[in-house]
């Protein structure tokens, strides 16, 4: 397990976080991460300072709070804390050291609903974020889990290399899990560069490249070892080891020849670096699973990207054919029409996509090489200033 | 732009005596099947390889001075280093020498206590050079170039910020697969198969193959007098196609806006440029990249060259046929050197040159570069 019970170091507080400043290299003791969270919290800054005006009592049940964490007494810093922010609900330092020591006491609906008065008191406050999505996935709130997870990281809750781990093993758990499989390894890419492995960590990448919303703890045993192979292959890729990847990804292929979504995991690691480089494992993907629309649609996508739109057109139709408002196969269908000659039906397509995102810039790029290619000038160099504009 | 093909396969003696100039051009040698016809029996006798310049002589011995023949300069013939034998640098605590002796050139790097020195095998760029170095089986870019406005060696553009800890960082900055994959499928010819690099196989600089795709299939069958595997026209291509064609390696449109690439450092990726333009639209031939620039030609630095191009658009008779229904204006303070203003210099950030901004507009007085 990556995540493990993090009482004993949580109780030891800051002094504590402190002299456990570098992870292990090695996933093995995440449980250690954790703490960290409460000095990322402090570097923040905005624990500190707004309670100008504290009554003797609060100070009091303040101090022995603090020093009831920092002796290791968890229940009765957590009673302390309670007492202190009854009596001044709004010491989010006090709320947040009620979160992590819940959490720390595997409490996770306690650290969330003390968490929640953190973020009631300070919105955004990534520390917060972070650790309540860390609770929210404990209970099984995925859904919460995701959402602060991602907000936590986009307002830098990761950017604190002592909680970076942590946060982004569950993150991409967690967009795994909602299908984001990309997003997903994206947040993996950082393991396989810092040299971080664990066999968890493997199976999550292995799932999340072939396409598995299924969580690592859930997934069951006698599937674990073709999943957690590809995430070996996936994981040597993202490390920088192409070669060796593409090794390790042809012998997956003659072991497991019928099994899916194991081309497509090795061409959604080429798409990054050339969409090109990636069509040939699309074209098996499509020949390993024929009804597979995700296939067919990043396919045609990638066709799309190489400029070779006449192939992309019917990949993308038969993407459409099986789930007909799927969007990467509709933006692939659009540019294809718009830039082979039938523009009313790719002004058809590509609105559809254009009324459910209208910054969709893919399918303004489409417009303009469409308005381009007719000789529409005007038109054509709106459309490229609104893809410019969406860059600002 | 119809010269560039313009000498056909109408005399076999005609192909081959052009050729004996430049047989070296392109490496794609062919042998002929027995019982072929003229361009056989004259290959055998002059003992020529047969190549692409065997009967498209004109535009073989053009493009040998074009700059994309030149992306990659030959190991043992590299006119950049075998005219300065000896460059050196200091940066920071680092000294750097190239040096060229009997056609073979080496990088060293010295701390003042030791120093590494790795031969130069891969030179890119034909004026400004920079050199991709090998140690211990990894690629390197080399932290130092040359620049031919300052006539030595400084920093390479893009790794200023870099704070070697030890000499094989001070050498060069490590590149990924797909970097390389990258510099040498645009500087060189048969780099790469698939994902993985063939520098056995290189041939320094684009050769006639890299852009004309199925040329070795033609020269095969033409060897045969078969002249229906063509490869395909380029010369046909709309402004759009020609754009995205160029922008395999000067980058698209797409690409940039796909990469969110800013700032002036994106002065070099024309085609980018020059769609951002008011006046660019993909089916009129007159704004193609083509329109300009003839890829197996040198690159004509003569503002007043570029005038005649303008005015296909721009010319005052033109202008006023169809101002009102196209509003295409002629400008109002010069008739010459259009691109002198229209096409301003922008100087790149660290790269010891400038670059012609491809965005064709109206600059005002102290704009700020559009992006």
């Amino acid at each position: 397990m990556l995540v493990a019970p993090i009482s004993e170091a949580v109780t030891k507080g800051v002094s504590y976080c402190k002299q456990q400043i570098l992870p292990p290299r090695t996933a093995n003791s995440p449980g250690l991460w954790l703490p960290n969270l409460l000095l990322a919290a402090l570097l923040f800054g905005w624990l500190i300072g707004g309670n100008a005006q504290q009554a003797p009592q609060f100070d009091d049940l303040a101090a022995r709070a603090v020093a009831a964490r920092d002796s290791g007494n968890v229940p009765q810093a957590i009673e302390l804390y309670g007492q202190a922010t009854r009596l001044k609900p709004d010491w989010a330092e006090g709320w947040f050291y009620q979160g992590l020591l819940q959490y720390s006491s595997n409490n996770f609906p306690g650290a969330i609903d003390a968490l929640s008065h953190v973020l009631e008191l300070k919105p955004g406050a990534a520390p917060a974020l972070a650790l309540r999505g860390l609770s929210e996935f404990e209970t099984g709130a995925y859904d919460d889990s995701l959402r602060d997870l991602d907000e936590g990281v986009k307002k830098g809750a990761a950017n604190e290399p002592r909680n970076e781990q942590i946060i982004r093993y569950h993150l991409a758990q967690m967009l795994a899990r909602a299908g984001r499989f990309q997003d997903a390894m994206l947040q993996y890419q950082f393991f396989a560069s810092n040299h971080i492995d664990d066999p968890d960590l493997l199976l999550g990448l292995g799932l999340a490249g072939m396409r598995n919303t299924t969580l690592p703890k859930d997934f069951p045993a006698e599937g674990r070892e073709v999943v957690e192979a590809a995430g070996s292959a996936g994981y040597v890729f993202l490390s920088g080891d192409s070669q060796g990847a593409d090794g390790l990804f042809k012998k997956l292929f003659e072991r497991y020849p019928t099994v899916p979504n194991l081309h497509f995991f090795y061409g959604v690691l080429l798409f990054m670096h050339g969409p090109d480089l990636a069509i040939d494992q699309f074209k098996s993907e499509v020949e390993v699973a024929p009804s597979n629309a995700a296939a067919h649609a990043i396919l045609a996508y990638a066709l799309m990207f190489a400029g070779r739109f006449t192939e992309a057109q019917p990949e993308a139709e038969a993407a459409l054919a099986r789930v007909p408002d799927m969007e990467m196969a509709q933006i692939a269908l659009g540019r294809s029409l718009a830039e082979t000659g039938d523009a009313k039906r790719a002004t058809e397509v590509l609105n559809q996509v254009l009324q459910r995102d209208a910054d969709n810039m893919e399918a303004h790029m489409a417009l303009a090489a469409m308005y381009s290619r007719a000789g529409k000038r005007e038109e054509a160099y709106r459309e490229r200033m609104v893809c410019l504009g969406m860059q600002k | 732009m119809s010269a560039w093909f313009a000498l056909g396969c109408k005399s076999s003696l005609g192909r081959l005596a052009a050729s004996a100039g430049v047989a070296a051009l392109v490496w794609l040698l062919w042998g002929f099947p027995a019982g072929q016809p003229e361009l056989a029996a004259t290959a055998k006798a002059a003992a020529a390889p047969v190549t692409c310049a065997t009967c498209h002589v004109g535009v073989a011995t053009s493009y040998s001075h074009a700059p994309m023949r030149h992306a990659l300069e030959p190991v043992d013939n590299d006119p950049v280093l075998l005219t300065h034998p000896k460059l050196t640098v200091e940066q920071g605590r680092y000294s750097y020498a190239v040096e060229t002796k009997d056609g073979k050139s080496t990088y060293t790097v010295s701390d003042g206590k030791d120093s590494l020195t790795v031969p130069i095998h891969w030179m890119f760029g034909q004026k400004s050079q920079t050199w991709v170095l090998e140690k211990d089986g990894n690629l390197y870019e080399g932290l130092v170039s040359y620049f031919p406005r300052e006539n030595g060696l400084g920093t390479t553009p893009g790794d200023g910020k870099t704070d070697p800890k030890n000499l094989t960082e001070a050498m060069g900055r490590k590149i990924t697969t797909w970097e390389t994959l990258q510099c040498f499928n645009c500087h060189a010819t048969a780099a790469s198969e698939g994902t993985k690099l063939t520098l056995d196989k290189l041939r320094p600089g684009l050769d006639c193959d890299r852009c004309h795709e199925g040329a070795a299939q033609h020269m095969a069958d033409a060897a045969h007098d078969n002249f229906s595997t063509l490869p395909k026209s380029l010369k046909k291509m709309d402004a759009e196609d020609t754009a995205n064609f160029c922008g395999q390696c000067h980058r698209t449109w797409d690409t940039v806006i796909r990469n969110n690439w800013k700032g002036t450092v994106d002065v070099r990726f024309q085609p980018y440029r020059l769609e951002n333009s008011k006046c660019f639209v993909g089916n009129d031939p007159r704004i193609s990249c083509l329109a300009c620039h003839n890829p197996h030609q040198p690159v004509d630095h003569n503002d007043a060259f570029y005038d005649a191009k303008c005015q296909a658009c721009h010319g005052e008779a033109k202008a006023t046929a169809v101002a009102a229904a196209t509003a295409i204006k002629s400008c109002p303070v010069s008739k010459d050197k259009c691109v002198s203003c229209h096409m301003p210099k922008v100087e790149l950030p660290g790269g010891h040159a400038t670059f012609t901004d491809h965005m064709i507009r109206v600059v005002k007085a102290g704009e700020v570069y559009p992006d």
